[in-house]
């Protein structure tokens, strides 16, 4: 065993751990259970899904957006957590929060599912119609309909959407790599096959020298900053082009912010669950203390609640303000046409995260984050099927020009292809995700060994507690 | 990250008590010469009450100008207290003891100073007497159907601003006990009594420290939603104004309470130092503080700058003349473009070029600097809301106007910033402005850890 027990008192009783740095490398390489089943289980539902689409391909083509709701939804929902997920490993390395260690590798690693992201976007890019109104100037309709990029410089939308997802996969990408290299280096020389010629190519020049180690920190951090704006921008193309721009007359500047909270949450959510997986049935309780559970929960509570604020903002200010085209918004994606997807995404969202983790208990846990991490999830698919499939379908043919929202469609159900499409999604991200385990460990080794220098069991007064060293 | 040398209990009540205890030569003259302006902004709203309104720069369209835009920089500067002290708090930094008060203190009378604006803004104050007095049954304005509609923001605004004001007092007073005891041990006779009176039997037992403990905890994590409700319903008041085009955006809330925490903690990060230069509390306001906050000030300078952004964009998204009409002059006709341009610099792109430096966040005057570009730029910000928003409100061109304050609003307005700060002097005066017992629950919790050859600093943590 390569940790001692978990120590803590009380309320606390086995919130740290203490992994032995020695013996860390070895005993997480004798951890790479077999995924077979699992991979076999997803790699059906990604095949599923790869028929649905080639089935709506077939029954519907390319020419028009509205039979694809459910595609981009499924779409969104993985784009959500795989480009949140890499920013919540740089967010706390960034606040140096030593809880944060276990969780890097496996919140990197999402980088590896956002290629898949990019191929799932390229029909996408197709679908989304012209910015300019093919009719020309037409009375009660705009010739150049709503959009974040107004004049419409060349190439808007479609290539600039492309280009910011593709930039994103790169830049986490990227930040995967800088940040596995000393775990690539410890290994490069015992992996054989395609790991150990992965390993000496990705990480052949690292000898872990002070030069090195500063670099790779210096790197790390910046990439972090321009992977964030990155995904802040990218997140405002998305949330615009593919759901506000579609509704006739939707002008709402807090949407872009919605949708990255929203993306965070999940992303949060997603990565407590692997955590709660890989410590439950992973051999990787000596790795993973309840203090990582303890304190991403209180993250997981306040990003619960920014979303639910954020959503207010947005309701109350339509609702008090009244206008034709708001109430009909309103009505449309919250109390009418999408009025019980709303309510799921209000529950699962909200209601049912905050439920949970109010409680001290259940925070102190490690199935109460990850429960309330898997409800956001499913509120997270809530969200994008309320807004993506009502904004594919908010107007018909060139009514996506009209000035304004002027009657409230009905909601559109899910037919078989959709359902494979969305089950399919969703499973061949978890395969892509258990493909890459195999390749990289689930714990930044480097981290959680740094991490065990900094902490000790120390007598303080009449008991002992921990001590938590503050290097800067 | 702890700087500085081990502080003893006796030398922390030595320094801390200081301020109360001994007052510094130059105190009662910075008083007087506060004082003297107070009086002066006093003489300026008597001036107004007795001329009425002809004697500002308001005029229909623009019917809020300084008054307003003075109540919500106080509001927002009110927002210090809470995220330094409740967040910090509950997030368990430990860079945030010497800053906790002074926010705390700093937000009470914030909101007291902006409370006054709205009072002021009416013209005739007393007759807010009627919104609460009833007579027979109802109040007078309900009952002459003046005021009917409780949905309105500006009937959720002062439920809010008082709460928050109430709940702040609390959050201070019951930071307070314990040094109160300290002083009550410390004083004699008048002094004595009313700090025992305060004290309220503090002894400094262990059911004592955790029945305060507990109280500490749970007011800052209910004060939380009474903090963010506060901001963004004053910022409902202009949302919710579907005539104002370039008011009626669903970013306007959390835009709102960013700024305000943006500007609080810049205010309060300035306080900090002035209060270090001033009482010579070298030990205890030590760079290290300064350069967290300047840290933390980076993140939500950043934060306040994406929502700016996204106001701005989606200003220009809908494509409505009447608000194109308002971002015309807010972007592209002197003086207003000029003030826009200063205002974006002095709140973001200066204060974070500075703060992206550690040698800066470590230079207590160029921080200063910083802290307070921030707080003209947030000023400037609410007032180019608040007045091209007016004087383009109306759809037809002749209608359109301008605004130009005049001096008795100039006074009124200076006259605030003395207030503030002969508050936080006089009270300086009377209870310590750091609190003692948490820099001492810090030293008691500092020690070392030895990795290799090198001694890191750490804390012990219970969780």
């Amino acid at each position: 065993m390569a940790a001692s027990e978990p120590k803590g008192h009380g309320l606390h009783a086995g919130m740290w751990v203490f992994p032995d740095a020695k013996a860390m490398s070895q005993d997480v390489s004798t951890k790479t259970t077999s995924l077979t089943m699992a991979l076999l289980v997803t790699g059906v539902l990604f095949i599923l899904g790869i028929v649905g689409f080639v089935a709506r391909a077939v029954v519907d083509g390319f020419d028009d957006i509205a039979p694809w709701g459910y595609y981009m939804a499924v779409f969104s929902l993985v784009f959500m957590i795989t480009s949140g997920a890499p920013l919540v490993a740089v967010a706390f390395r960034f606040t140096k929060s030593h809880w944060r260690r276990p969780l890097s590798r496996v919140a990197e690693l999402f980088s590896i599912v956002a290629i898949l992201n990019l191929l799932m976007f390229i029909p996408l890019m197709f679908l989304l119609p012209d910015l300019a109104n093919p009719n020309g100037v037409v009375e009660g309709q705009l010739e150049l309909r709503r959009t974040i990029w107004f004049e419409g410089p060349i190439g808007a939308p479609h290539a600039w959407d492309l280009l910011g997802v593709a930039f994103l996969v790169i830049t986490s990408l990227s930040i995967l790599w800088v940040s596995a290299m000393p775990d690539m280096a410890e290994s490069r020389g015992i992996a054989t096959g395609f790991r150990g010629w992965l390993y000496n190519r990705l990480a052949g020049h690292w000898y872990g020298t002070r030069r090195q180690w500063n670099t790779q920190k210096a790197g790390l951090a910046l990439l972090g900053a321009f992977y964030f704006m990155t995904m802040i921008f990218v997140h405002f193309e998305i949330s615009s082009d593919y759901a506000q721009s579609l509704i006739p007359g939707w002008k709402d500047s807090i949407f872009p912010v919605i949708y990255s909270v929203t993306a965070l949450q999940i992303s949060l959510g997603a990565i407590l669950v692997t955590l709660f997986i890989m410590r439950r049935w992973g051999g990787y309780e000596g790795y993973i203390g309840k203090s990582t559970f303890w304190s991403a929960s209180k993250v997981l509570l306040g990003v619960t609640l920014l979303w639910v604020y954020h959503l207010f903002a947005f309701f109350i200010t339509f609702w008090y303000g009244r206008t034709e085209v708001e109430q009909n918004i309103v009505k449309y994606l919250i109390v009418e046409s999408y009025g019980a997807v709303f309510l799921a995404n209000l529950v699962f969202s909200f209601v049912a995260p905050f439920a949970l983790l109010l409680w001290n208990p259940v925070r102190r846990s490690a199935w109460g984050p990850a429960l309330a991490g898997l409800l956001a999830i499913i509120g997270g698919l809530m969200f994008n099927i309320r807004i993506f499939v009502g904004a594919a379908n908010a107007s018909e043919g060139s009514a996506i020009y009209d000035q304004l929202l002027e009657h409230v469609p009905p909601p559109v159900y899910p037919d078989v292809w959709d359902v494979f499409m969305v089950v399919g999604g969703i499973g061949a991200a978890i395969f892509v995700f258990l493909a890459a385990t195999k390749l990289l460990p689930l714990l930044s080794l480097w981290e959680v060994k740094e991490g065990a220098l900094y902490q000790k069991w120390g007598r303080f007064m009449r008991g002992e507690y921990l001590v938590l060293g503050k290097p800067e | 990250m702890q700087e500085g040398t081990p502080l003893q209990s006796r030398q922390i009540n030595r320094e801390l008590l200081g301020s109360i205890l001994n007052s510094p030569k130059w105190f009662w003259m910075a008083i007087s010469i506060l004082g003297f302006i107070v009086l002066a902004g006093m003489s300026a709203a008597g001036i107004l009450i007795n001329q009425g309104f002809g004697v500002t720069g308001l005029n229909r369209p623009v019917m809020w100008g300084f008054f307003i835009t003075n109540f919500v920089f106080w509001i927002g500067i009110s927002h210090a207290g809470v995220m330094l002290s409740a967040i910090l708090r509950l997030s368990k930094a430990e860079w945030r003891r010497p800053a906790t008060r002074a926010a705390e203190i700093l937000t009470v009378f914030s909101l007291m100073t902006a409370m006054m604006m709205p009072l002021i803004h009416t013209g005739r104050p007393w007759r807010t007497v009627y919104w609460i007095y009833t007579l027979p049954f109802i109040p007078y304005d309900y009952a002459r159907g003046i005021w009917p509609n409780v949905r309105s923001p500006l009937v959720w605004d002062p439920s809010a601003v008082y709460t928050y004001l109430t709940s702040s007092v609390l959050f201070v007073l019951v930071a307070l006990i314990p040094d109160f005891a300290v002083l009550r041990d410390r004083t004699t006779g008048l002094s004595n009594r009313i700090y025992g009176m305060l004290a309220m039997g503090w002894q400094g037992n262990p059911r004592q420290w955790k029945l305060q403990i507990i109280a500490g905890v749970l007011l800052s994590a209910l004060i939380l939603p009474v903090f963010v409700s506060v901001h963004s319903i004053v910022s409902w008041d202009f949302g919710m104004a579907v005539s104002v085009k370039s008011w009626h955006s669903t970013i306007f809330a959390p835009y709102f309470v960013v700024g305000a925490v943006h500007s609080g903690v810049s205010a309060v990060a300035f306080v900090l130092i002035l209060l270090r230069y001033a009482y010579g509390w070298q030990n205890y306001i030590r760079h290290e503080h300064i350069d967290a906050l300047g840290r933390l000030l980076v993140v939500v300078a950043t934060g306040w700058f994406y929502f700016f952004v996204m106001e701005v964009i989606f200003g220009f998204y809908g494509r409505e003349a009447d608000e194109i009409a308002v971002r015309n002059l807010q972007f592209m006709i002197s003086p207003w473009n000029v003030w826009m341009f200063i205002f974006v610099g002095l709140t973001y792109f200066l204060p974070v070029a500075i703060w992206l430096s550690r040698t800066c966040r470590r230079n207590l005057w160029i921080m200063s600097i910083a802290c307070i570009s921030v707080n003209i730029g947030m000023w400037l910000e609410r007032f180019l809301i608040i007045v091209p928003g007016l004087a383009r409100k109306q759809l037809l061109t002749f209608d359109w106007y301008t605004y130009r304050p005049s001096s008795v609003e100039c006074l009124i307005i200076g006259s605030t910033f003395a207030l503030v700060t002969m508050l936080m002097l006089l009270i300086a005066r009377v209870v310590p402005l750091i609190p003692l017992y948490d820099i001492k629950e810090g030293e008691i919790l500092r020690t070392e850890i030895k990795i290799g050859r090198v001694s890191v600093p750490a804390t012990f943590r219970e969780d």
